[in-house]
């Protein structure tokens, strides 16, 4: 196991190299430049190009590149050229705050999209199964900035309950924070929820059609013991592969939903970042979801072989 | 008598189906005493495992109850509250089932799941019932029952999970035990070694057993009476002796000589199959539910429902003219002239293989690395095997019009074997002539005639035809293809084609899932035959089609054989149909041929320990065959290619001769022309073996 995930951990950092390269070349392609940001719409050449010196511009794209690296190497992720202040302190802010909202997100779409998922399979073709199915085709069907459209327009315009957008801060008394973060979370989560109660609840039938839970019924087990013991740990295998995918399918709906309720989180930065041409905040905020993205995968991975055995042992050697 | 422990009486039930209501079980009556076996035979869709589920109380949603009674030990189950008839489950009355390799929930410890009857029943603690298991698995012959406990099912073969499943069943001591097909998913070896220990635990326990079996063999060992079932109904049911010697019921006789049977003397030329094909089960014929494929019909069984009536001797029969019908033999199928075959085109090869190998890599970038923490001694590091031998060093040749046997376990590369020959898989080393014609390393541009004259038929037409195209498509694709027909013509063609494996023109418009097991294979043959082979590998074409079935095959492949000369590598795991149809046989032992020769040579001593082996384990319909020798196998097939230097059976042999089998690769010694034996053991002492069969 330990070598397992010591050789995970070496394929992360090669991946990680490998999105740095590719994330710095794709920055580099993009049109315009900073300087062009900064000196605004009138700058005549020579100001873009005093710029660009300053900035390092103009210096080969290997040492641009080696500049970078280095310095994330050394836990420094450099200088944000729009607001000329470092981008770790930024960046963290910003992180911690659309952390929070993943946590949340996560939790509920575990929560809520297992058990709906397990309840429609155990009342396989019943009232509650029609229920749980109309509402998650639903739910997969509609982009989700339409649901936070429909969000704002009830609890903020209609009842007036919650505020609009924006951030709360702790300091401010648990509610304010609480209130800033009901909507943006059940935005984003009605879609993933939907997803995953769908998923788990047909590998939850598979499950239950199979030989061994008919074997385990005809050992006279009690009802409860086949669903919970033999049935749920082997039908959440796919799903706990699916919710590590949909990390990543998370921050794809963070940075839509932060824009929507202008929530100032690590979406919101990035679309900032990409309008701006602020390449060091581009290229670090990608990275750094790439890594999250890398390490809720590994977490995912272990997560199944601890529910698999096949995985934990290895195979039969004679 | 004493009160029965399973008296079922009337039993009737039906499945709602999108296709209409099916009567799967119509007033299913037996009785099983104490410390009796009672067999339920049929083929598919006969409704044997409903009745197992029924007395389970284990039916699907679907299924309606109309009728009838179980009672065990006096109780009716019916009027039980659903937990009281749950407390039985597993604890009084108990099931194996078929499959053990999906039987065993993969991500719970064995100990844990033989332990679980214990826990729910008798209240056990976790440690109590840990000695219970120990003892429970040590009882149905699995050594270091403590460390197989704390395994995982993927850890086990299949024939120690069944075990595990026997032990799981026998654990709450019950008076009755249901074993629904326990053997029909393992090798005849393991099967073999399954059936003596049922065997043994029943004589020593007094066990109840209702058994259910498609496989007439297997019941002759192990009951005491037989119930035959077809659609639903109780055709015959007698004492097992009488019911397999004196057989009272067309059905029952026509089941009988559908068998391949095994003799010293060599090929039956002909099996006997039950004509025409299984009722559909929501529209049953009237009268006699066997009527339209009965000898012996006349009109008042198409009119006049049968009852089961004493039919002389024990025997019961549900059929009007049993009695004068006793001791009438099946009629025998006409036999086909052979047509081709002259010794001349004998001497000819078609097919020749020389020293093929296959190897298959295992795993990815780390599987030749095993690391691991053993308790008390801390890390290791080793290195493990990354390939497979699958096929190591086989030489054979194929005749025209010759049908070559092969013979093996699971796992024996057989298959890998067929599949290479054709170039379906790319051998890694050794020679393949076909036709003359070196097609070892031919790029596929250069295969045309390889393709067009080897075909293949696989064991599942199930998977092997496309769902979404017509038979005639699916027939027509190879004509095409090939370009074997003038456009216009391919229409007559496939007709042609679909009338030489019987089937009507009508079939080219239906897609597979509209066609039964034995029609679905039948396609696969047409379609084999489509580009006019000289050649077809047939990897186990029979093995997944009930005996009837399989013997209308079987007769056709052999009638094709005669009419177009075709040769065929014949590959199964099933010796009885292989000396059936083959002409030569050779036998697989780990990826190399211990064994080749003619049929009639190989059914008889001298032969190799494994060939005696598995003739010895075939389980035989006849009761008065039960108290033949046996020679049985320790442990499981190896996967192929295990690397020893020596015999690769040493490990196994029941006449292993010592250090030389481990060391030395024993010689291949000439026992007659064209018989080869691959041992250590002189000719001589070979000869001396008392032949198994008699």
């Amino acid at each position: 196991m330990v070598f397992y995930i010591i050789k995970r951990l070496l394929y992360i950092a090669l991946i990680l190299v490998a999105m740095s390269v590719l994330i710095f070349s794709i920055t580099q392609a993009l049109p315009g430049n900073v300087a062009h940001v900064i000196a605004g719409q009138f700058a005549t050449p020579d100001v873009i190009a005093a710029i660009e010196r300053k900035l390092g511009l103009q210096d080969p794209l290997p040492l641009q590149y080696w500049r970078w690296v280095s310095g994330i190497l050394v836990g420094n992720l450099g200088e944000s050229l729009i607001m000329e202040r470092p981008i770790a302190p930024i960046l963290g802010e910003a992180i911690g705050r659309s952390a929070v909202l993943a946590a949340f997100s996560i939790v509920l779409v575990t929560v809520f999209g297992i058990g709906l998922g397990l309840l429609a399979a155990i009342r396989h073709n019943r009232p509650l199964d029609h229920g749980i199915s109309v509402f998650t085709y639903v739910g997969i069907s509609v982009p989700e900035f339409f649901w936070g459209i429909v969000l704002i327009l009830l609890f903020v315009g209609y009842f007036q309950w919650l505020p609009a957008g924006g951030y709360g801060d702790l300091g401010k008394g648990l509610g304010v924070w609480l209130s800033h973060l009901i909507l943006p979370t059940a935005t984003l989560t009605f879609t993933l929820i939907a997803h995953v109660s769908r998923l788990t609840r047909s590998s939850m039938l598979e499950t239950l059609a199979s030989q061994y839970v008919k074997n385990a019924r005809a050992k006279g087990l009690p009802e409860r013991i086949v669903l919970v013991r033999h049935a749920l740990r082997n039908a959440l295998l796919p799903t706990i592969t699916v919710l590590a995918v949909d990390v990543g399918w998370l921050f794809g709906g963070i940075v839509v939903v932060e824009t929507v309720f202008s929530f100032p989180g690590l979406g919101r930065l990035l679309v900032f970042a990409i309008e701006r041409r602020d390449l060091p905040l581009i290229q670090s905020s990608i990275l750094i979801v790439s890594g999250i993205y890398c390490f809720a995968n590994l977490i995912a991975d272990l997560l199944y072989a601890y529910f698999n055995p096949k995985i934990r042992y290895g195979r039969a050697h004679s | 008598m004493s009160e029965p422990v399973l008296d079922v009486q009337g039993l009737t039930i039906s499945y709602e189906t999108p296709g209409g209501r099916i009567r799967a079980l119509d007033d299913v009556g037996f009785r099983i005493g104490a410390g009796e076996a009672l067999a339920i035979v049929g083929e598919s869709g006969s409704g044997k495992s409903t009745v197992a589920l029924a007395v389970l109380g284990l039916l699907a949603a679907e299924a309606h109850v109309h009728g009838g009674t179980i009672r065990f030990q006096g109780r009716d189950l019916d009027a039980l509250a659903p937990n009281d008839r749950r407390a039985l489950r597993g604890n009084r009355i108990s099931v194996v089932f078929q499959d053990p390799f999906t039987s065993l929930n993969p991500s719970l410890p064995i100990g844990l799941q033989v332990a679980e009857p214990l826990l729910h029943h008798k209240g056990m603690g976790r440690d109590d019932a840990h000695q219970r298991v120990l003892a429970a698995l040590a009882e149905v012959g699995l050594p270091r029952a403590d460390e197989l406990a704390r395994a995982y099912p993927h850890q086990l073969s299949g024939g120690m999970q069944q075990r595990v499943l026997i032990a799981t069943a026998l654990i709450c001591e019950p008076a009755l035990v249901i074993l629904d097909e326990p053997t029909t998913a393992l090798d005849v070896t393991i099967e073999a070694q399954i059936l003596d220990l049922l065997e043994e635990l029943r004589r020593r326990r007094r066990l109840s057993i209702l058994f259910i079996s498609h496989n007439l063999g297997v019941v002759s060992r192990l009951s005491d009476a037989i119930c035959v079932l077809y659609a639903g109904k109780v055709l015959e049911t007698g004492p097992t002796r009488e019911v397999l010697l004196k057989p009272s019921h067309p059905y029952t006789k026509g089941l009988l000589a559908s068998l391949p049977r095994l003799s010293a003397g060599g090929r039956v030329p002909r099996l006997s199959p039950i004509p025409g094909r299984f009722p559909n089960l929501a529209a049953l014929p009237t009268g006699c539910v066997f009527h339209p494929r009965c000898p012996y019909v006349e009109d008042r069984c198409k009119t006049e429902t049968q009852t089961l009536a004493e039919a002389g001797h024990n025997l019961r029969a549900r059929c009007w003219k049993a009695e004068s019908l006793a001791g009438a033999p099946w009629p025998e199928a006409i036999h086909a002239q052979s047509t081709v075959g002259a010794a001349g085109e004998r001497a000819k090869t078609l097919v020749r293989i020389e020293d093929l190998r296959k190897e298959f890599r295992l795993g990815g970038m780390f599987a030749g690395v095993e690391m691991g923490w053993t308790k008390g001694r801390g890390p290791y590091v080793r290195a493990r095997p990354m390939r497979v031998k699958a096929v190591d060093g086989v030489t054979l040749q194929i005749a025209p019009g010759e049908v070559l046997g092969l013979v093996g376990e699971s796992g024996s590369g057989k298959s890998t074997l067929g599949r290479c020959l054709i170039r379906l898989l790319e051998p890694n080393g050794g020679r393949i002539v076909f036709a003359d014609q070196d097609v070892t390393t031919a790029p596929e541009r250069k295969l045309r005639t390889l393709r067009k004259e080897a075909q293949i038929i696989f064991q599942n037409p199930d998977s092997s035809l496309n769902p979404r195209k017509t038979v005639g498509d699916i027939v027509g694709r190879p004509i095409t293809l090939f370009n074997a027909a003038p456009k216009a013509e391919r229409p007559r063609r496939v007709a042609e084609l679909l009338g030489k494996v019987g089937l009507s023109v009508a079939y080219a418009g239906r897609y597979p899932h509209q066609l039964s097991g034995g029609e679905k294979q039948r396609v696969g043959i047409a379609r084999a035959l489509a580009t006019e082979p000289r050649f077809i590998v047939c990897d186990e074409a029979v093995s997944s089609l009930d005996v009837s079935v399989q013997a209308t095959i079987l007769n056709l492949l052999s009638d094709l054989r005669d009419n177009l000369g075709l040769a065929y590598l014949f590959i199964s795991h099933d010796l009885s149909v292989v000396a059936h149809i083959a002409t030569r046989i050779a036998v697989m032992y780990a990826g190399a041929v211990c064994e080749e020769g003619p049929t009639q040579n190989l059914l008889k001593p001298p032969y190799h320990p494994y060939t005696e082996a598995l003739l010895s384990a075939i389980p035989l319909p006849d009761p008065r065959a039960a108290a033949r020798q046996r020679i049985r196998l320790r442990g499981d097939a190896p996967g192929s290619g295990s690397s020893a230097r020596g015999c690769r059976f040493a490990h196994r042999c029941p006449r292993k001769l010592g250090p030389i089998c481990d060391e030395q690769a024993p010689p291949a010694v000439d026992a007659a022309p064209g018989h080869r034996i691959a041992c250590h053991i002189p000719l001589d002492e070979l000869r001396k073996i008392p032949p198994v069969l008699g």
